[in-house]
């Protein structure tokens, strides 16, 4: 069995910045894991997902060393919306990541852009909405949501385009406990359906759900001890 | 009472569209107060809500005001309803013109609402179907809708001032202006990001991955669009033929 993601030696500083943010970080992932990243607030977590879905060096310039394979295939070698039928992305922050008048032609946005038939188009819709538990708000407007339910439906944005890796920037930090155990769930399913996802988490209680627990310091990643 | 008139966004892009045009083309008051009056009415139709545009307009009031007396000032035409010596603050011209700039504007932005009761995904659909290419439908489309946004913003970086102490009406003119340079930067670099974060976000949906896409919900002209469609453009060139031999 390849590896789904597979990472070496990977260097990374910004622009402006003076220093190596990761320094020759390896890793590799197999079909199916759960992951767990964890680190201080700037230790660089969201820059190192960002390498692997392939945003950095596209959208944030800086210094690149090292290469990273999704599914055996260099990142550097696709585009971003190539990847995006391979990888999902929930960020960190909802409000830039919604942009539609309604959370419905939000959540078709994806499976449009793939050039999908109508009638599929449709049931992804439905599908996605109803596993994040969001149906009854498909006429809303996005914008006024609450900060939990833009999560939510980011996700479901994300879940509409079916994709192999899932990759959760602090995507449960605005739930509350009704929409996180909701979540956690999904996450099961996902994992039981052979989905990868890789969840950067500052909760201890989701970390549970993880297969293996990544600790990002000073630019490497260590072994987990139970606290960072 | 008419039920609400529910037109394919199509057919409210060309009505705006022949309104604006007018409005932009034609220079006599008489004209201008009959397009004003239609354009109410059409407004009217389409069950607006003017008092956003109204509240819009009441902005830009001063901005007219002070178009009016600079036209004053510096033409002769006309014959000076308020001045100070010899230097005429209001003419006749000038608050013609300026009456002018005040319908002309109205005018617009009341026409431009009538967009609003259409969804912006439609409009984009509309203008896809229109052979536009999608994409820039709908950067337009987005670029429009993270205006209000931006305003907020600037809104916002104000109010933040204001709290720290900086009463921004009671400071000289020079530490005004660096006091403004001081919030453009953050202001700038608010909406990069923004723009920035947005692009990634839509990219990672697979954005632009084919040249074509497909779409959830499909516009239809009907009959009503079409007729609307040939009334307000004939209506348009009957109204220039008119104004050009009148
Ligand atoms: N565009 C940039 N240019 C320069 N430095 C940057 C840029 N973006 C991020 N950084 C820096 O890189 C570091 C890592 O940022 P990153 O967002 O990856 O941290 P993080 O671990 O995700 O933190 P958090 O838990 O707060 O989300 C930060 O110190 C930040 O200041
Ligand atoms: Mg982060």
């Amino acid at each position: 069995m390849t590896n789904h993601l597979e990472i070496s030696h990977l260097w990374f500083r910004h622009q402006a910045a003076s220093d190596y943010i990761l320094k020759d970080i390896s890793l590799t992932i197999g079909r199916g894991e759960v992951i767990a990243l964890v680190g201080l607030s700037g230790c660089g977590k969201s820059t190192l997902c960002y390498c692997i879905a392939g945003i950095i060096p596209r959208i944030y310039p800086g210094e690149l060393k090292g290469e990273i394979l999704l599914e055996g295939k260099p990142i550097t070698e696709m585009t971003l919306p190539q990847v995006a039928c391979r990888l999902g992305f929930v960020f960190q922050n909802p409000d830039n990541q919604l942009f539609s008048p309604t959370v419905e032609d939000e959540i078709a946005f994806g499976p449009e852009n793939l050039c999908l038939p109508q009638p599929e188009i449709e049931k992804r819709v439905v599908e996605s909405l109803s596993m994040v538990g969001m149906l009854q708000h498909r006429y809303k407007n996005p914008h006024h949501l609450s900060g939990g339910q833009k999560q939510l439906i980011a996700l479901a944005a994300v879940l509409a385009l079916n994709p192999e890796i899932l990759i959760f920037d602090e995507a449960l930090s605005q739930l509350d406990s009704r929409g996180k155990a909701m979540i956690q769930q999904q996450i099961r399913d996902l994992k039981s359906k052979g989905k990868t996802i890789i969840m950067i988490e500052h909760d201890l209680n989701n970390i549970v759900l993880a297969d293996r627990v990544l600790h990002l310091k000073q630019g490497a990643l260590i072994a987990y001890s139970g606290s960072f | 009472m008419i039920p609400s008139l529910r037109l394919d966004p199509r057919a409210k892009l060309v009505i705006v569209i022949c309104i604006s045009t007018l409005a932009v083309f034609l220079e006599k008051l008489s004209f201008m107060l009959a397009l004003l009056v239609a354009t109410l009415l059409v407004a009217w139709l389409f069950q607006l809500h003017s008092s956003r545009s109204i509240g819009r307009i009441k902005k830009v009031l001063s901005v007219i005001i002070f178009i009016a007396m600079l036209q004053s000032l510096f033409t002769n035409a006309g014959t000076p309803l308020l001045s100070i010596g010899h230097i005429t603050i209001i003419s006749t011209y000038g608050l013609q013109r300026g009456v002018g700039v005040l319908l002309r504007i109205s005018i617009i932005v009341l026409s431009a609402a009538l967009l609003t009761t259409s969804s912006s995904r439609d409009i984009v659909q509309g203008l896809i179907q229109w052979k536009m290419p999608y994409e820039l439908a709908f950067m337009v489309s987005i670029g429009i809708r993270f205006l209000p946004l931006l305003a907020e913003e600037i809104q916002d970086t104000f109010v933040a001032l204001q709290l720290r102490g900086v009463e921004l009406k009671k400071i000289p003119m020079k530490r005004k202006i660096k006091t403004y340079s001081y919030l453009l930067m953050p202001m700038v670099s608010s909406v990069l990001i923004k723009g920035r974060e947005l692009s990634m976000a839509m990219e990672l949906r697979a954005f632009r991955a084919y040249p074509e896409r497909s779409s959830l919900r499909t516009l239809k002209m009907k009959h009503m669009d079409y007729a609307f469609i040939l009334l307000s453009l004939s209506l348009t060139s009957a109204v220039f033929y008119i104004y050009m031999h009148y």
